[in-house]
């Protein structure tokens, strides 16, 4: 073994990492420093946080998004309420996005069987992956500190804090790792992994709202990382578990790596089968045949959630909140979340955040089929506008199936708890979604068709950047016009407010425009040659 | 109506010139080998003949119709077969055969079926799970089974075992006798030599030669081995001819145009024998590719 080629393989796969790294990285140490920069904006005296604390303390709607607050009065304990939760849920998608990639989608591609070829052993080549990992981490791990330093956080706690978060990233990378060895294609590993996010985020959820199963938080690497409890009464012996953790799971993946064959995954790859012809009949016939896995996903997952939600809001509630304080929560750019249907309403506002991520998916799917078989395609009598009218086509209606699901599914867990909600209402709620998706839709088409390659990117960058200001743009006193410049202040907050219906035309209009420039500029460019 | 006509066709990708100023014509029913280096511009020839890519200068048509303008009417009639086989991973050979089948029309399923057997094809595999050559086959058993009546093929038989590479020669050979058109990339000179009429040279973007077999034969040098009854004689300073001493008595003759005045010459000699041998495709070929350029087109 030569170090040498070590370290090359190393720097070669923190590269390849770095567009998603470094992207994570911006978001963090945005994030954490905008926090308590706002909080302290917001809420200037003891009196005002006192009665925040009084009220978001017991609110069970938010803990499902942020977790449990332990000390809500100091800018610290608010700030590791509010970001080490929601770190922690990018940090485990980082975690498992990262390891598949270096571990599966590179042996996929043929890649690792061309690095094991040459005098680089199994057992160095997945060290070296984990090593260009754990750098990305450490940036990561870096970013969110300094973003807390910034806000002027103390920095002994920063640091902390951002190692809680950096604990997530460390096990769902040994869970990313497994999934890897497991699975024998990529698709497959992310489904796996990210069938295992959304089931420990979901247990994480349980806990943090129904203090009778609060214990289920220590079966949850994402509780643990909540158990850590930053600033307010640190436990580091609580980071023994996500270590021990992350130390197996690498340990059995090495294991499963050095015994199996490369290009395969333990599970079997169903490689024959007999011809099922249905959905052949057209290339978006096709697509929807090669996403269906991922919508079904992303239906499942969305529906979960919004069941959850709707059992949740059942807990929401206003008493003992002042009026004030119901004006400041509304500042928080959530209108008021001390209802049921209040909070509802501040939740589809996450909905439509999650369809317009998914519509971005999408417009990723594309670019795939693009790279690969597109060329295949546009030989035989199909059209450009045809291909890429379709995908889009495909993108709104499976949007609006999600929204519409996620509405029914609310209403569904909200009837369940016994709050008494509108289904009209709530799958207007879900309708609700579309008008922002769509507007990013046609956006990131447009970005797509004129950089193919960075499309999809630059509409992730995008809607989370719009979706952050929305949340952030209020509390720190930016100007109406500048906060007013994210679409998502835009959209009616149904069911409490009424369906912003010139809103939602101006954002389907400017999509539908955006969407005919895309098939204007597509048309007329080169493909992404082979 | 020609199959194929190019006219000044141009890419420029950037700084690099991929294809400068193309003149090319293919008849219907022709079979026409298109020869170069990698990177020589093949495959953006290709390309560009099927308005995937967008031409810097000049135009192309299939069968008449505009490549770039009216691109799914121009593909009607014509049949493409990738130089990278990327099919759709998740599709096995019998999905992605059914799936092209829809997406052109046309097919002849009995014909398909029968080439399906004459290749060797596990329909029931998946596409991920094909070797190179495979999915090479799956390729060009949904374009042959179109019987479209232009067939563009972007080095088909890469990845081809020996066998069936002779038996895309002969589905080849049968198209040609159907009448279809074969426009044929490649770099493998036997393959062209055996199946194609018509030869163009492509050397940096650039035809340098074009001609059927014989023309481009004609223009090369023939080479005459002749051995002698006694030394050599001195035979030189004859128009067209290049002389070599290959052995005491034996002489190489390079005879560009007519033998005439190398046989006079030889006229008053004794000779014990006398080969001559056309120039291969090969040696064509190499002879645009001489020196510094072979070096730049290796």
């Amino acid at each position: 073994m030569r170090p040498a080629s070590a370290l090359a393989v190393v720097a070669q796969a923190f590269r390849d990492a770095r567009i998603r790294t470094f992207a994570f990285a911006y978001l963090f140490a945005l994030y954490s420093y905008i926090q308590p920069v706002g909080f302290r904006h917001a809420y200037k005296t003891l009196a005002s946080r006192t009665a925040f604390a009084h009220s978001f303390g017991g609110n069970k709607g938010l803990r499902l998004f942020y977790g449990e607050p332990h000390d809500l009065i100091a800018v610290s304990g608010y700030t590791a309420w509010r970001v080490g939760g929601t770190l922690a849920i990018a940090a485990a998608i980082f975690g498992l996005l990262a390891a598949v990639r270096a571990l599966r989608t590179e042996e996929d591609a043929g890649r690792t069987e061309l690095v094991l070829a040459g005098v680089i052993g199994r057992r160095t080549a997945f060290a070296s992956a984990l090593a260009a990992i754990a750098a990305g981490t450490f940036v990561l791990w870096l970013a969110e500190f300094a973003g807390f330093v910034a806000g002027r956080l103390p920095v002994g706690g920063s640091a902390y804090l951002a190692l809680a978060t950096a604990s997530v990233t460390a096990v769902f990378v040994g869970i990313g790792a497994c999934v890897s060895q497991l699975a024998p294609t990529r698709r497959i590993a992310l489904g796996l992994g990210g069938a295992l996010v959304a089931l420990f985020l979901l247990l994480r959820a349980v806990a943090d709202t129904s203090s009778a199963v609060g214990f289920l938080r220590w079966a949850t690497p994402l509780g643990w990382a909540e158990e850590l409890r930053p600033f307010s009464s640190p436990q580091p012996a609580v980071l023994l578990l996500p270590c021990a953790t992350a130390v197996l799971l690498l340990a059995v993946a090495a294991r499963i790596g050095a015994a199996r064959d490369v290009g395969n995954g333990l599970l079997p790859a169903h490689d024959s089968s007999d011809p099922d012809l249905h959905l052949l009949s057209s290339p978006t016939a096709q697509a929807l045949r090669s996403e269906r896995g991922s919508l079904v996903a992303w239906a499942g997952g969305v529906a979960a959630f919004s069941f959850v939600l709707g059992i949740v809001s059942q807990s929401v509630s206003s008493a003992g909140i002042s009026k004030s304080i119901q004006q400041e929560i509304a500042k928080l750019g959530s209108g008021s979340i001390a209802t049921p249907t209040g909070y509802l309403a501040f939740v589809f506002l996450v909905f439509v955040f999650a369809v317009s991520l998914f519509v971005c998916a999408q417009i990723g799917a594309a670019r795939h089929e693009e790279a690969d078989q597109l060329e295949t395609l546009l030989a035989l009598p199909v059209g450009r506008t045809g291909w890429l009218g379709g995908r889009l086509l495909l993108a709104g209606l499976a949007a609006a199936a999600i929204s519409l699901l996620a509405g029914a599914l609310t209403w569904a867990g909200a009837a369940a708890a016994g709050v008494d909600a509108s289904l009209p209402r709530l799958l207007e709620a879900g309708a609700n979604c579309l008008p922002a998706a769509l507007l990013f839709l046609g956006i990131t088409a447009l970005a797509y068709a004129i950089a193919p390659r960075a499309g999809a990117g630059i509409g992730y960058a995008v809607v989370t950047a719009a979706f952050l200001w929305q949340t952030v743009g209020a509390l720190v006193g930016a100007p109406a016009w500048l906060v007013d410049l994210t679409p998502f202040a835009h959209v009616g907050l149904v069911p409490t407010q009424a369906f912003r219906a010139g809103a939602a035309a101006a954002m389907v209009a400017i999509g539908l425009g955006a969407a005919a420039a895309a098939l204007a500029v597509f048309r007329r460019r080169d493909l992404l040659g082979g | 109506m020609n199959a194929i006509r190019a006219e000044g066709l141009t890419k420029r990708y950037g700084e690099t010139l991929a294809l400068d100023h193309l003149d090319l014509s293919v008849e219907q029913g022709e079979v026409y080998g298109y020869l170069g280096p990698n990177g020589a511009g093949k495959t953006t020839t290709i390309r560009l003949l099927l308005g995937l890519h967008r031409p810097t200068a000049g135009r192309a048509e299939l069968l008449g119709v505009d490549a770039w303008r009216d691109p799914v009417q121009a593909h009607r009639r014509v049949a493409y077969v990738a130089g990278e086989p990327l099919l759709w991973p998740a599709l096995t050979s019998a999905e992605t055969l059914a799936f092209l089948a829809h997406l052109h029309g046309g097919t002849d399923v009995a014909y398909r079926d029968e080439l399906v057997e004459r290749f060797q094809l596990d329909t029931r595999k998946k596409v991920r799970a094909l070797s190179k050559g495979n999915r090479q086959k799956v390729q060009l058993v949904a374009a042959l089974a179109t019987r479209a009546d232009l067939l563009l093929l972007d080095e088909p038989t890469s990845g081809l075992d020996p066998l069936m590479e002779m038996t895309f020669r002969e589905c080849a050979r049968e198209a040609k006798e159907r009448g279809q058109t074969i426009f044929l990339s490649s770099h493998i000179l036997s393959e062209v030599e055996a199946i194609c009429d018509r030869v163009g040279i492509l050397k940096q973007g650039r035809l340098v030669d074009q001609g059927t077999l014989a023309e481009l034969r004609h223009l090369s040098a023939q080479t005459i081995d002749v051995v002698f009854a006694g030394p050599a004689p001195s035979i030189d300073s004859l128009p067209g001819v290049q002389v070599e001493r290959t052995g005491p008595s034996a002489l190489r003759f390079e005879v560009t145009g007519s033998p005439q005045a190398l046989l006079t010459a030889l006229g008053g000699h004794p000779i014990l024998n006398l080969t001559s041998r056309e120039p291969s495709l090969e040696e064509i070929f190499l002879h645009h590719y001489d020196g510094s350029d072979r070096d730049a087109a290796r």
